[in-house]
């Protein structure tokens, strides 16, 4: 066992094989997809009447005008909008030379959708001119933001990764604390958000058509030189080719490209994804071999998926929106295959690591974070607003018992988080990496929808029960897809996005459905601490100190992992091993802590980066400034959650999102 | 004398009622909307500003205090009005632990899988008279709304009217089509109308589809809730689809204004008043 856990990348076969080529399952989506639209036309129309309804349907037969205005640009749509997503995911992965770059990981879809919601509540008649042009303006001014942010590390892959993944973090939370405040207003972007293809007339395929055409004869001129960022940074220099130029072009037309697409029928998120890392993974390594098998694999892919859903839901087809359910089958497809996706393990292949200035007594950093944390919970407690406004009634027991519960789980929550989010950044030697984007949290998360919908109304040791079990089969499933890989971070990293993904779709299909049901379910989401009473505050607290104190021991181990296999190794630490207990640990940590907070929260990302810019590098410094701050920063969460929009109540995991992801920002600009 | 004495225990028992009238909080906005029915005006709602722009009616008194949202009604707020007792819906039930240090909590549901919504909402306005001792009341209120279903249908009864496919609009692609289990569907059964859309439906009564459903009944006739959402009448004009469905080319297209779909009895005779004004508009009173 601990033999195979330490077990490096396994050695990758160079030969292309022709049991290996993306061809096959092309052909076999092909096959099926002709197949299900065949029997679908059937069911519809006598054979005789195809044609005639393709072309021009006669007036007044609806079965003929439904397959012209309705069915035939639906397929369409379903080809044309996979196809180009996956070409903009292909041409992002190959530019950020990043398997985990696609047009959601830049921001592009939350983005967009961010600028629906906006002028959906306050600008109604920007509307009227169409909703592509608004989530246009919207995707576009987020990916800008993410280019902004990147921009003084001229653009470098890892840095671009991660400021899009903290954008794409913080819009979402904007998004939801929208939802949660105005959701009557805003079940059409519900809709838009889920993705749905559903087609009335060939206006979308018309507005499509011409734009991808203009984008792709910009690409033309661009393949060669993109071909060349196979080699490293100093060896495309050296051949002449402008990088910083060429990285922006192309990122600007794939952003462009997949704008287009979410801004028609909406966030189908995953293809951009997965289409490209499937080609790799079935033998596709050259770029202008995944520059024609990906978006052919992902038209057929959307495609294939939309005609099932069409058949198999029937009347309840509208309810399962197809970008949902692209990642209900890319996501596990994508599990499935990743064991045998080669990537370069280890350390990221720019010379991008991040360098921070180490304080040489970290206690006196340590010691006012302790301070500002016992000021800020007492703050937290006695002020607050009432019938009469702001008071301050520290002394007022019966409010107290309402405050106590709440500002105690807010701190035990951020603290656990900061302490899984330090431990699996050190593991992964990786900074993007957290509980939350590792799909812990999002595999708690599935664990209580499952009992919201099965068992409703059940008591809170029924959900932490499920929760745990959620987090802890993702935990499982984790490890055993990486165990062959030596936890590659790229791979358990890419692992984490599709359990995210499935837990996404799941949400998505949950509120596009209308269930009101999901109102509850959003509250929850976003962290609240309001449903925390006193015995549950007093369970975390007890579980955040303990576990703190389990994690410590442990600062050694965390000191050698980042520095890759062999160090470690000739130091003595059991490399399988450590890791193992690590993750486990790290789970128990986002387990408890996801059950106050839910899973959305950024303080997992964003507490270990915060202590080390105040200097606190080594291990244990570390591990004992972010559980402060991450502390500190959700018990201001909570505070403002409470009395901002008062009498109604933000839950602290948004308010966290939205406070720590705006320094958080300021702070990867100023670098 | 005696009228004296009559006079006098009438006032008593005026007096009596008026110091009895607990102070309720009230989560939801359907039992909103039946309290305002039986004559009670709760002392704080969740989300009034909500209530005002979907229910509309009956109007909500400006004295009544906003709580926040339904989801997480303010804790402390609440603790500080020290009602008698708060009314929730299971919708809302996961506050239920807390709402419960405060005050009593009944929680009365409308809409349950078991019966239809219109049969849950003289349901629950029974047990909410039934709370309040004001069963005269709620009985009356019962009573009253019968005998508006029975007029509008006789009122109805005169004209050949199609089958109607009852929806709201989400976008110009989708539809919320309400069918069994949902309170208009009560309404249409009372005042002798044919629902078009008898697929299944959610816990709500409704389901979610693309407009090109609506031409399975090709002889039916289409009637929206108001408001439209932005921007989707012009994209509704340039649908080949919509432009072509029957309903749209005959002209069987009714707007209304708007009723909260998810209400009680209180609803119900509002959408029934309004069948009455759009369908039979000369000879509505």
């Amino acid at each position: 066992m601990t033999d195979l856990l330490a077990q490096g990348p396994l050695p990758t076969r160079a030969r292309f094989s022709l049991s290996r080529h993306p061809g096959w399952l092309c052909g076999l989506l092909l096959l099926l997809s002709f197949g299900l639209a065949l029997s679908d036309l059937g069911r519809r129309l006598p054979l005789g009447e195809w044609l005639a309804a393709m072309t021009s349907p006669a007036e007044g037969d609806m079965a003929q005008l439904i397959l012209h205005f309705s069915w035939l640009p639906r397929l369409c749509m379903a080809l044309l909008c996979g196809a180009v997503l996956a070409l903009a995911g292909s041409l992002m992965q190959q530019v950020l030379r990043n398997p985990l770059a696609s047009p959601t990981t830049l921001g592009v879809s939350s983005g967009a959708q961010l600028g629906l919601l906006i002028a959906t509540l306050w600008a109604p008649w920007a509307l009227d001119y169409g909703r592509e042009w608004v989530a246009l303006a919207g995707g576009g001014l987020a990916s800008l933001l993410v280019f902004a942010l990147a921009w003084r590390r001229a653009l470098a892959p890892l840095t671009l990764i991660l400021a899009g993944l903290v954008v794409t973090l913080y819009l979402s939370a904007l998004n939801v604390t929208l939802m949660l405040v105005q959701q009557q207003d805003l079940n059409a972007v519900f809709i838009w958000g889920s993705g749905s293809l559903s087609q009335n007339s060939w206006s979308g395929v018309q507005f499509l058509l011409p734009r991808l055409a203009i984008g792709l004869l910009l690409l033309l001129p661009l393949l060669r030189p993109l071909a060349l960022l196979e080699l490293d940074d100093s060896g495309v220099k050296s051949l002449g080719v402008p990088l910083r130029f060429l990285r922006i072009i192309s990122l600007t037309l794939s952003v462009y490209l997949a704008a287009c697409v979410v801004s028609v029928v909406g966030v189908i998120g995953f293809i951009g994804l997965a289409a490209p890392a499937l080609v790799r993974l079935l033998g596709a390594r050259s770029f202008a071999q995944r520059l024609i098998w990906a978006p052919l694999l992902g038209g057929l892919l959307l495609c294939v998926t939309d005609l099932g859903i069409q058949r198999l839901a029937g009347n309840l087809a509208e309810l399962v929106p197809t970008g949902a359910a692209t990642a209900l089958l890319g996501a596990p497809l994508l599990l499935w295959l990743l064991p045998r996706l080669h990537l370069a393990g280890g350390q990221p292949q720019s010379n991008d690591e991040h360098s921070f200035a180490r304080h040489p007594f970290p206690a006196r950093r340590l010691l006012p974070l302790l301070l500002a944390l016992a000021v800020g919970i007492v703050l937290a407690l006695g002020l607050g607003r009432g019938l009469e406004g702001w008071s301050w009634n520290l002394g007022d027991t019966a409010l107290l018992d309402w405050r106590w519960p709440r500002v105690m789980a807010a701190a035990a929550a951020g603290c656990m988080l900061a302490l899984a989010g330090c431990m699996i950044q050190r593991l992964t030697g990786n900074p993007m990496s957290s509980p939350e984007v590792l799909g812990i949290s999002a595999g708690a998360a599935l664990g209580l929808i499952a009992l919201l919908f099965l068992l409703p109304y059940s008591g809170p040791l029924a959900q932490l029960a499920l929760g745990g079990l959620g987090a802890g089969l993702t935990l499982l499933l984790l490890l055993g897809l990486s165990r062959r890989s030596g936890f590659a971070p790229e791979k358990v990293l890419l692992i984490g996005i599709s359990i995210t993904a499935l837990f996404d779709a799941l949400q998505v299909i949950l509120l596009a459905g209308g269930d009101p049901r999901g109102q509850n379910l959003l509250s929850w989401m976003s962290g609240s601490t309001y449903f925390v009473g006193p015995q549950m505050a007093l369970w975390v607290l007890v579980c955040s100190l303990v576990l703190l104190a389990a994690a410590l021991p442990f600062g050694r181990w965390l000191e050698l992992l980042p520095l890759g296999e062999g160090t470690p190794r000739a130091l003595g630490v059991p490399l399988g091993r450590g890791r193992l207990v690590l993750l486990l640990l790290a789970a128990l940590l986002t387990a408890g802590a996801t059950l106050i907070v839910g899973p959305l929260s950024f303080i997992g990302l964003l507490a270990p980066h915060l202590a080390r810019l105040l200097g606190l590098a080594r291990a244990v410094p570390q591990l004992l400034g972010a559980a402060l701050l991450g502390a500190l920063v959700m018990v201001a969460a909570d505070w403002l959650g409470r009395t901002l929009l008062f009498p109604a109540q933000l839950p602290a995991g948004l308010l966290a999102s939205l406070l720590g992801g705006a320094y958080f920002m300021l702070c990867l600009y100023r670098r | 004398m005696r009228w004296l004495l009559c006079v006098l225990a009438l006032l008593a028992g005026l007096a009596q009622a008026d110091a009895r009238q607990p102070r309720i909080a009230v989560i939801d906005w359907g039992l909103t909307e039946t309290l305002l029915g039986l004559g009670v005006t709760p002392i704080a709602v969740a989300q009034t500003e909500g209530y005002r722009r979907w229910v509309q009616a009956p109007e909500l008194p400006a004295s009544v205090i906003d709580l926040g949202l339904r989801v997480e009604p303010n804790l402390e707020l609440l603790s500080q009005l020290k009602p008698d007792m708060i009314l929730i819906t299971p919708q809302f039930a996961a506050s239920r632990p807390q709402l419960e240090r405060i005050a009593p909590v009944h929680m009365l549901a409308i809409y349950t899988p078991e019966a239809e919504a219109y049969a849950g909402a003289q349901r629950v306005t029974r047990e909410l008279a039934e709370l309040l001792g004001r069963e005269a009341q709620g009985e009356a209120m019962i009573a009253r709304i019968d005998a508006t279903m029975a007029r509008v249908k006789q009122r109805l009864a005169t004209r050949a009217l199609p089958p109607f496919y009852v929806l709201t609009f989400l976008d110009e692609r989708h539809v919320r089509l309400f069918g069994k289990q949902s309170i208009y569907q009560g309404v249409l059964d009372r005042v002798g109308l044919r629902n078009a859309w008898n697929g299944p439906t959610n816990y709500w009564g409704f389901s979610q589809q693309g407009i090109e459903r609506l031409a399975e009944e090709p002889g039916a006739a289409l009637l929206y809730l108001e408001p439209m959402p932005p921007g989707t009448a012009d994209g509704l004009a340039a649908s080949a689809l919509w432009q072509q469905l029957p309903a749209v080319r005959e002209q069987r297209l009714y707007g209304l204004p708007p009723v909260w779909s998810f209400n009680g009895l209180m609803a119900a005779e509002r959408f029934a008043n309004l069948l009455e004004a759009r369908l039979a508009p000369e000879i509505a009173p």
